[in-house]
């Protein structure tokens, strides 16, 4: 079990952040620093992510390891976020239904894109397994498992040049956005909610991140000098998200998705406010952690179990958003399934730890 | 680049999967057992003395010479509408003018029409909700092109979801934008005032680029029947499309009337038995038709007339 660093505890904070942007309405969601900006938290999952792979893929010593080591490791964890995602749904769509026959109402059914796996199972079905129908707030975990079928060929290509890998990445952000290129979902028309095109160029600056600091000064100085250019954005953000200002996308020149605000495609501006947050941010880790030790190993807890804690949290804020439906809400309400699902996620990082420290039982009991 | 090729694969192997389903699907609808009820569409309307042709009385029908419909008595229910979906039209609509598709009409252009929302057209019927509409638009609009799109919104419209439909309304850019709205928020519990306000300046939005809007209000169901919250969220989204003069499909009264016929017509443990779920299923496959219903009505409103809203909301 590593040591509380930056990257675990900025992962934890993201989780609750999800955690608790995933239960709509609640009195917590006006709290939590999605609300104050026009980024949110799975910029800073997916940046974390591309980060992680910077670690996972060198060995102790900083020397990158295999190449086909590197493949088959990003390949093998694909599949377990794959697995993860099918179960967490799996789950919720027996929660939505299970909720729907207890208090006989229908609607439940409905909810956040369900509908049509009870509807139109044949068709539905197919769409879930492959990832291409998700439901609501269900949705990251399918991006993940693209963004680490893609990671391979980044982190191969940075090898040979950093800056190709990066430049690639641009220029498949940038055609995506110009082209409005999203992967579609089916059997519901649409698109996927977000498009891995876009957001594959958060995971590689996140691995670019890591590998320029590993290794160039200059991007240490850098990072340092736009600090107070990160606090300027952050304050824009702000203002604009409090007073609601955003563009009209039926009013900005094409092509619209450079000008507007859109999570899905990862616009531009999104993509400018969470490198202002990054920038603003950077130093807040070393003060907090002497200060407040405790808080710092718990969110470093989660950020460590990362997957396991996400799949819990996604579980547990549908349960607690059926719990408010079924109750009708409420400040009391609203403590009592925010408290225990943050008791859950805590629980959940401590239990994967506690399970890999003990002795396994054997195949044959 | 092999390693690019999971999407592209998930993407072909479910679209050969898909293109299979759907072959076999309608080669074996017709095959096997159709209810009656499942028949939408020609069988129907033909029964029904529905696609009456426009008498010259009808001011604005002279306008419109491709609308099929004539406005219909609003406490008795509505004889153009199939059987098991007949409502009267105060408890299905409220109405309001729809400038662009009235004015897509008159330079017969084609209407493009974008719904939002869940898109079923009921338990193991053949054709989706927008197929449904698109059916049943052309029929009534008989020498236009109607094409309908879909998108479904996860999430609340209080919280982002109307950020997110602001920018599908402005991929498509449709003359008319059919709205199922405020299920998730209801579901979630929002503040009841929050959700009204992010509605109402979505719809003036729309309004405010030249597209019409229909809303569709969310469904009844008699578990819900006594929920004051929910009562209040419906009564919301009504206030909203009278303030903001777009029609309004009443789903939650006309799920309600239809609720109150099949207990009547059902007595016994057969009504008990799975009813909220099967008056779901039946609200889905009526969608179409009362939408249709409110658009064509909603077209036959005079251009000159001030106050836009007619039917009462009871």
């Amino acid at each position: 079990m590593r040591e509380p660093n930056a990257v675990d505890f900025w992962r934890g904070i993201a989780l609750i952040t999800i955690f608790i942007n995933h239960i709509p309405g609640n009195v917590f969601q006006n709290y939590t620093y999605s609300q104050y900006g026009i980024s949110d938290a799975a910029e800073l999952f997916v940046f974390l992510a591309g980060w992680s792979i910077g670690i996972a893929t060198r060995g102790r010593d900083g020397v990158p390891e295999p190449a086909l080591r590197t493949i088959l490791r990003l390949l093998s964890r694909m599949v377990e976020v794959y697995r993860a995602q099918l179960v967490i749904t799996a789950i919720a769509l027996a929660m939505l239904a299970g909720a729907a026959l207890y208090l006989d109402n229908p609607l439940l059914v409905e909810w956040h894109n369900a509908g049509p796996i009870f509807s139109d199972p044949i068709q539905a079905t197919v769409g879930w397994v492959t990832l291409l129908h998700q439901l609501g707030f269900f949705n990251i975990l399918p991006l993940y498992v693209v963004l680490l079928g893609l990671a391979p060929a980044f982190v191969l290509l940075s090898r040979v040049h950093l800056g190709l890998a990066v430049g690639i990445s641009v220029a498949l952000y940038a055609v995506s956005l110009v082209f409005e290129i999203n992967i579609p979902s089916w059997p519901v028309e649409g698109h996927w909610f977000f498009n891995p095109l876009c957001w594959q160029l958060l995971l590689v600056l996140g691995f670019a991140a890591h590998e320029w600091r590993r290794s160039s000064e200059r991007f240490l100085v850098w990072r340092r000098r736009l600090m107070p250019l990160g606090v300027v954005i952050v304050i824009v953000g702000a203002v604009l998200s409090w007073f609601n200002l955003r563009p009209d996308p039926l009013a900005v020149p094409e092509p619209r998705l450079l000008f507007i605000f859109d999570k899905s495609y990862l616009s531009p501006a999104r993509l400018v406010h969470f490198l202002g947050v990054l920038l603003a941010f950077q130093a807040v880790f070393a003060v907090v952690q002497p200060r407040a030790r405790w808080l710092v190993r718990q969110l470093a807890g989660l950020g460590r179990n990362s997957l396991a804690v996400f799949s819990v949290g996604s579980v547990a804020s549908l349960g607690a958003q059926l719990i408010r439906f079924w109750t009708g809400g409420g400040f009391a309400t609203d403590v009592f399934v925010v408290g225990c699902g943050l008791a859950s996620l805590s629980f959940t990082a401590w239990f994967v730890e506690w399970r890999s420290r003990s002795p396994r039982p054997s195949s044959a009991a | 680049m092999a390693l690019s090729l999971p999407p592209a694969l998930l993407g072909g192997v479910s679209l050969a999967m898909a293109s299979c389903l759907a072959l076999a699907q309608s080669s074996q609808v017709p095959a096997s057992q159709v209810q009656p009820s499942q028949v939408q569409g020609p069988a129907t309307t033909q029964a029904v003395p529905a696609n009456v042709p426009a008498p010259s009385s009808q001011p604005a029908l002279a306008e419109i010479p491709a609308l099929q419909a004539t406005a219909p008595s609003p406490d008795a229910p509505d004889p153009s509408l199939s059987p098991e979906c007949r409502v009267p039209g105060s408890k299905l609509y409220t109405l309001a003018k729809l400038k662009a598709v009235k004015k897509a009409l008159r330079e017969h252009r084609a209407v493009q029409v974008l719904t939002i929302g869940s898109n079923s057209g009921g338990i193991g019927t053949a054709a989706t909700y927008p197929v449904r509409l698109e059916d049943a638009l052309t029929r009534s609009l008989p020498d236009v092109e109607v094409t309908v799109e879909s998108r479904g919104v996860s999430g609340e419209i209080a919280f982002g979801a109307a950020e997110r439909l602001r920018n599908q309304v402005a991929e498509i850019e449709p003359d008319l934008v059919v709205w199922q709205v405020g299920g998730n928020d209801a579901l979630a519990r929002v503040d009841i005032e929050e959700f009204a306000q992010s509605l109402a300046e979505t719809v003036a939005w729309i309004k405010s680029h030249g597209i019409d809007v229909v809303l569709v209000d969310p469904q009844y169901t008699a578990s819900l029947a006594k929920d004051d919250y929910y009562r209040q969220f419906v009564q919301a989204i009504q206030k909203v499309a009278e303030r903001e003069q777009v029609p309004l499909v009443q789903r939650y009264e006309a799920m309600r009337y239809l609720a109150t016929r099949a207990i009547s017509a059902l007595k016994g443990d057969t009504a008990q038995a799975g009813a909220g779920f099967r008056l779901a299923d039946l609200g889905y496959r009526c969608m179409a038709e009362h939408v249709t219903r409110a658009i064509t009505v909603s077209l036959l409103q005079p251009d000159i007339a001030t106050p836009a809203v007619v039917a009462p909301a009871h």
